[in-house]
């Protein structure tokens, strides 16, 4: 499959977003409003973790009014981590809204709070998380084959 | 509201620490003791003369490609060090025993295939160096 290189600051600026989304999410509770800002998020997300994070809504503003700014990148980076990375925060936003719309009020705060906990990271630390977990994963879910 | 304000400022406190905790092992170098060498062939690359950089990559490691070129273009100024890189993700027996939990990570072996050191996460230039430099020489520096 052919690889594609991408800007690594759009992903680690697309964070910021998603961590700005899953603090309002976790200030405005576990009601209707909640959930409907995690809505929104996991809708953000679906591009991200089905093409990669060059197709997101985050990544089409970076793109169009913050990179024109900067400096050309250092060093560019393959897509795939960070949309292995979408994908989790995919994963942690359904779980978040499925539990807000059974009423299950603890688990809404768990899911959110891992996306806030990743995002945060991300944005703030430059340190992804879900590429950090991948090899974990991996050596999981592969069954040893001796 | 005071509860969920609460909740959101332990989890970014809980954050912060694990992201500093983290960086600062980042490219540490630590001396590993471990019988037995490596060979060649359970590498699947020819080892270097005097030394071998052995980088654990996956497709999905951000930091792997330009620790890979780093490593490649130190390798490069010694025909006597070589640079492997392997897929962990594909080698996952070779993970397994070598307990391989994240990428990258390097082993330094010396010329016999012995582990020496063994760096979690990107180094930087001088942590490379460093572990290069720490590797005991054996042989010689001349073949006949």
């Amino acid at each position: 499959m052919n690889d594609i290189q991408i800007d690594p600051r759009g992903p680690r600026f697309s964070a910021f977003f998603q961590l700005a989304f899953s603090v309002s999410a976790l200030l405005v509770g576990a009601n209707v409003g909640g959930v409907v800002i995690m809505a929104v998020l996991l809708a953000l997300f679906i591009p991200g973790a089905i093409i990669g994070p060059q197709a997101t809504v985050q990544g089409w503003i970076f793109r169009t009014a913050v990179r024109p700014r900067l400096a050309p990148p250092a060093e560019t980076e393959s897509f795939r981590p960070p949309r292995f990375a979408q994908q989790m925060g995919l994963t942690f936003s359904t779980l978040a809204v499925a539990s807000g719309l059974l009423g299950w009020d603890p688990g809404f705060f768990l899911f959110t709070g891992f996306v806030t906990f990743a995002s945060f990271l991300n944005s703030v630390f430059d340190l992804c998380l879900g590429c950090e977990i991948y090899l974990l994963f991996k050596r999981v879910t592969t069954r040893a084959t001796v | 509201m005071l509860t969920r304000v609460l909740i959101v400022a332990a989890i970014l406190a809980v954050a912060t620490v694990a992201a500093l905790w983290w960086k600062r092992r980042q490219g540490m170098v630590r001396e590993v003791e471990r019988a037995g060498a490596l060979s060649s062939t359970t590498l699947g690359a020819q080892r270097g003369y005097h030394a071998t950089f052995v980088q654990f990559s996956t497709p999905m490691c951000a930091k792997c490609p330009p620790t890979a070129a780093l490593l490649g273009r130190i390798a490069a100024e010694d025909p006597r060090v070589a640079h492997i890189e392997i897929d962990a993700a594909e080698r996952l027996d070779l993970a397994r025993e070598l307990e391989i939990m994240r990428t990258p990570t390097i082993l330094v072996l010396d010329g016999d295939g012995v582990v020496v050191s063994r760096i979690s996460g990107a180094p930087s230039e001088q942590q490379a160096r460093e572990a290069l430099a720490g590797v005991p020489r054996t042989g010689t520096d001349y073949s006949i």
